[in-house]
């Protein structure tokens, strides 16, 4: 009898709104879908499946701070400061909104960093999955992008000084170098054409390729799945499901993230006070003032900006920043085709060479970031630092924690390709501690990897590189 | 149609064009770059050569025509005149003044005669400095050496009437009284002088004549005392705004120390009073307050010597004068003392008045601690001596000082507050405004002491108070805006807290569902 009532009884409006968008638009396949998508589960820690997410969080936020900030920004010479000046003092909770966005840009850059390297060190990039890895890093550009373009946004002096040094190594590319700079610039010099032109981009023209390319990244992995760990790592373990489990687990991870977020925007309103990490509005662009001493980029851009620094003017037939710079491409090449090199992944097979690739970047950058930073250089308001001593503390943290991370690669986890971190090492040590020219030094390194990789492919040739067939 | 193409043909022709000026020497003067020395090495080198080419072609010209007519004698002479790198407009001069050409050339003068760049090193005399000479203002405005010395620069050789303008050499050396007059032939004359600098006064020879140095000179033919030359140079004179000139702002201190820092020199020397002249005056001034403004701080509106002192007509001031010159810059504080009671006082006992308390040439930067009642201190010192029973008048002094105290600690307190708040993200613009306005009401608030009376120097205190007031206001406004931030974090913490308790429960169970799920499917 209960049966008979339950069964006449009237469907609920959602019921029914289900059932008249299922009829159009067969909605069922949908659900179908997210029923059995699955989280793999095993082989590694789950931390690593959530940092895609966090950095799709902290992108949300920058899009909706992002909007409220433009309702009242105003791009202009007598109106770019002035406004963000308003934002601050005047607007209700203006404040707490330009905070949120610079706090949000920063974080979104540190998880997008610490995705990506988890993704190599856990090669989930591997087949099938190349063009997911390829997006991510088109993504990691276009994030960079955000950041180089949003900085000369408020018009300060740190703003215009910084865009007018970051602007000006594009020249040092050859044939188009100058155009380039032309190009970015909208003329010789940073003007406010610039910043009409980084307006655009910031707000017109990367939301439009982040949407593109975000949406192939995240169609890629609803195709393919996250990744699971490799085959040998792998218990066998029932996946854990998306629907409601992971989701819960990811939007818990949101709400810390946005506590964290909260917490920060109050305690450093405008950011730890890090060269590179801080946003002040301080004085107007003044175009006609000198540039201070101390100016430098944003940190992600600041190992780049060091790199500049290492180089000589010349060096044989190029110009000191030419080769720097096509250094950086070559890396950046390297890495933008990891999926393809790795040939052992592909194949499910364990890849060490490429994970020691992955710490010897880490390495490599932290160093050249630390002296960007002067740590230990013991620089003041009137004094320079001194070179030397800052390359000698730097030298010594990365040694320090970098010996650290590798003995426990060598003794925990059992990893013996060791080549590529051991010549990032060398190279540190060289330079920051026997004081070697970083170019000597690197020249040493490279030559000791090279040495590396053919001893141990020969002692243990399914240790790394691709086994003789 | 056929009729159009002549003209089209006349348009498409193009004027003839200036042929380019391609540097080239005159070959009189290439003649000269010909020329070796005893070594068998040219003469002149390539950078005289680069020098030549970047001369206009009417001064190449010219060199060729003086190489021509043997004014320039030979490669010697032009190295020395191209030595330099004269502007090509000190060029065209040179080489058209024959006075100049004839002593350069390494020839046919002696060396105590020749210009040099470098006159210690070439034994020369120290007043041919070539470099100085071309910088000279009346060098640049066209007046060469005939037009102090006589005689004529387009002649080629010296005539007598250029001796007959000077006295003897011993004599003019000795007796130095012609110099006011000489250079007056033209600084006095208003017509001539519009010429040249219509704004430039012509009434220095008129106070010379009646400044301490012009009654020395003129009236007692003391020749120690300072003329024309002394101050301004003889060859190398710069008008005063150039940084190089001996009377440019912060070089006059040094150029009246030159001789009244000196106790030799002004040995002998007597004020009104029958004592001696002090020769510390510069050592005073350049700790003081105007001194460190004027040469350490570069304030060139800070005063020098001629400030006060007047510069042509220089005097030491007179009593009665002082504070009119202090009053020059300082009006404020003059109106408020001649509205005071002790301007009667002051006047009865023929006191300067400013100097009184401030001092004359070592003027220190005044601060509160001045204001004293103190047996020691500079208003109790004074009252002690001459106004004994005044009790209402320390307490006036007393009131003053800690009415300023009040304003300057409140200053103190609240800007470290005011930045504390920046750093918090808060708005601090509108403080630091009012603190600001404090700042200028402290420093009305110290001219108003002057008037020596509560009711005048409550009027800059109040608003010094107002100020005070006001900062602390928004210092508040901001400090409850910080409140209402925290405690809008803290809520938004509580809430958050809420949520992510409530997902970790249903977390919890959800895994607590899969387990039994799995363990209903593992049991057959």
């Amino acid at each position: 009898m209960i049966e008979t009532e339950r069964r006449e009884a009237p469907p609920s409006v959602g019921e029914r709104l289900y059932r008249w968008l299922d009829a159009r638009f067969r909605l069922g396949r949908l659900v179908e879908f997210v029923r059995h998508k699955e989280v793999p589960v095993g082989g590694h820690s789950m931390v690593w499946y959530y940092l895609g997410g966090t950095t799709l969080f902290f992108f949300i936020v920058q899009i909706a701070s992002g909007v409220l900030l433009l309702m009242y920004y105003q791009p202009g010479e007598a109106t770019s400061y002035e406004s963000i000046r308003y934002i601050i003092a005047r607007v209700p909770f203006g404040w707490l909104i330009r905070s949120i966005h610079c706090w949000s840009a920063h974080l979104m850059i540190i998880s997008l960093v610490v995705h990506m390297f988890s993704t190599m060190i856990l090669k989930a990039y591997r087949k099938p999955r190349e063009l997911t890895w390829l997006t991510g890093f088109g993504l990691f550009g276009i994030a960079l992008g955000f950041g180089f373009s949003g900085y000369l946004l408020p018009w300060n002096e740190l703003s215009f000084f910084a865009t007018a040094v970051g602007t000006d190594s594009v020249k040092s590319l050859p044939v188009i170098g100058q155009w380039l700079l032309e190009v970015m610039r909208g003329g010789p010099d940073v003007t406010i054409n610039t910043l009409y032109r980084f307006f655009a981009l910031h707000i017109v023209i990367l939301p439009l390729l982040i949407v593109a390319v975000m949406g192939a990244h995240l169609l890629f992995i609803q195709v393919q799945g996250m990744a699971p760990a490799m085959r040998h790592q792998r218990p066998d373990r029932p996946g854990l499901r998306f629907f409601p489990d992971f989701l819960v687990r990811d939007l818990l991870l949101w709400l810390v993230c946005l506590l964290l977020l909260c917490v920060l925007v109050y305690l450093l309103p405008y950011g730890p006070g890090i060269p590179g990490m801080e946003w002040e509005l301080g004085k107007k662009a003044n175009p006609l003032a000198p540039a201070y001493p101390g100016i430098k980029p944003e940190w992600y851009f600041l190992w780049v900006y060091q790199l500049l620094k290492e180089f000589p003017a010349h060096l044989g037939p190029m110009e000191g920043p030419q080769a720097a710079l096509l250094l950086v491409t070559v890396l950046m090449a390297i890495w933008a085709l990891v999926p393809f090199l790795d040939r052992r992944a592909s194949r499910g097979q364990s890849s060490p060479m490429f994970t020691d690739l992955a710490v010897a970047a880490l390495i490599f950058m932290a160093y050249l970031t630390l002296k960007a930073w002067d740590i230990g250089g013991g620089g003041t308001a009137t004094k320079l630092p001194d070179p030397r001593a800052t390359a000698w503390t730097c030298a010594w943290i990365v040694l320090g924690v970098s010996s650290a991370v590798d003995l426990v690669r060598f003794l925990v986890y059992r990893q013996r390709w060791l080549a590529f971190s051991g010549a990032a090492l060398l190279h540190v040590a060289l330079n920051g501690v026997f004081g070697v020219n970083y170019l000597v030094a690197g020249a040493i390194a490279m030559l000791v990897a090279i040495a590396g990789v053919v001893l141990t492919s020969r002692k243990n040739p399914a240790a790394g590189l691709e086994a003789p067939k | 149609m056929r009729g159009l193409w002549p003209l089209l043909l006349l348009l498409g022709q193009a004027a003839p064009a200036p042929a380019p000026d391609d540097g080239k020497l005159p070959a009189s003067v290439e003649k000269l770059f010909e020329e070796k020395d005893k070594d068998g090495k040219p003469i002149l080198g390539d950078t005289e050569r680069a020098y030549m080419k970047k001369l206009p072609l009417h001064t190449r010209e010219l060199v060729g025509k003086d190489v021509d007519a043997l004014t320039v004698g030979g490669a010697r002479h032009l190295k020395a005149l191209l030595g330099p790198e004269l502007s090509s407009q000190s060029a065209a001069i040179i080489f058209s003044d024959n006075c100049i050409l004839c002593h350069t050339d390494p020839e046919s003068q002696k060396k105590i005669h020749l210009f040099s760049s470098d006159p210690k090193a070439t034994q020369s005399n120290e007043l041919l400095n070539f470099k100085n000479f071309v910088s000279d203002v009346h060098f640049r405005r066209g007046l060469s050496c005939a037009g102090c010395h006589g005689g004529s620069p387009e002649k080629d050789v010296m005539t007598p009437d250029i001796a007959a303008r000077w006295p003897k050499a011993d004599l003019r050396h000795a007796d130095r009284t012609w110099i006011p007059e000489f250079c007056a032939r033209c600084h006095a004359d208003p017509s001539f002088m519009r010429g040249f600098n219509p704004s430039l006064p012509t009434d220095q020879l008129s106070k010379y004549k009646e400044s301490q140095h012009g009654i020395l000179l003129l009236q007692q033919k003391d020749s120690k005392a300072a003329q024309c030359v002394s101050c301004h140079g003889v060859h190398g004179i710069r008008g005063p705004k150039s940084r190089l000139s001996t009377v440019h702002p912060q070089a006059i201190p040094e150029t009246c120390g030159h001789c009244h820092a000196d106790p030799k020199y002004m040995a002998g020397y007597k004020k009104d009073d029958g004592t001696p002249l002090p020769t510390n005056q510069l050592e005073g001034f350049r700790k003081s307050v105007h001194g460190k403004a004027l040469l350490e701080k570069g304030d060139l509106g800070a005063p020098a010597c001629n400030s006060c002192h007047g510069n042509h007509a220089a005097q030491p001031p007179k009593v009665s004068s002082i504070s009119q010159v202090c009053r020059t810059c300082h009006s404020q504080n003059g109106t408020f003392f001649d509205g005071s009671k002790h301007k009667q006082a002051f006047e009865a006992h023929r006191w300067p008045e400013c100097e009184k308390c401030h001092g004359k040439h070592e003027i220190a930067k005044p601060t509160d601690g001045l204001i004293s009642d103190a047996p020691d201190g500079l208003c109790g010192s004074c009252h002690a001596q001459n106004a004994k029973d005044n009790p209402e008048c320390n307490a006036t002094a007393r009131y003053f000082r800690s009415s300023l105290a009040d304003l300057v600690t409140a200053g103190q307190r609240l800007r470290p507050e005011a930045e504390e708040l920046a750093t918090r993200g808060l708005d601090a613009e509108p403080i630091y405004a009012s603190l600001e306005e404090l700042n200028e009401d402290i420093v009305q608030t110290r001219s108003r002491v002057h008037t020596f009376d509560r009711g005048g120097f409550d009027q800059g205190a109040k608003a010094g108070r107002e100020a005070v007031a006001k900062t602390e206001t928004l210092v508040q406004t901001a400090r409850k805006e910080q409140r209402y931030r925290r405690n809008g974090l803290l809520v938004s913490i509580g809430l958050m807290s809420f949520l992510a308790v409530v997902m970790g429960l249903k977390i919890r169970e959800l895994s607590q569902r899969r387990r039994a799920q799995e363990q209903h499917r593992r049991t057959p």
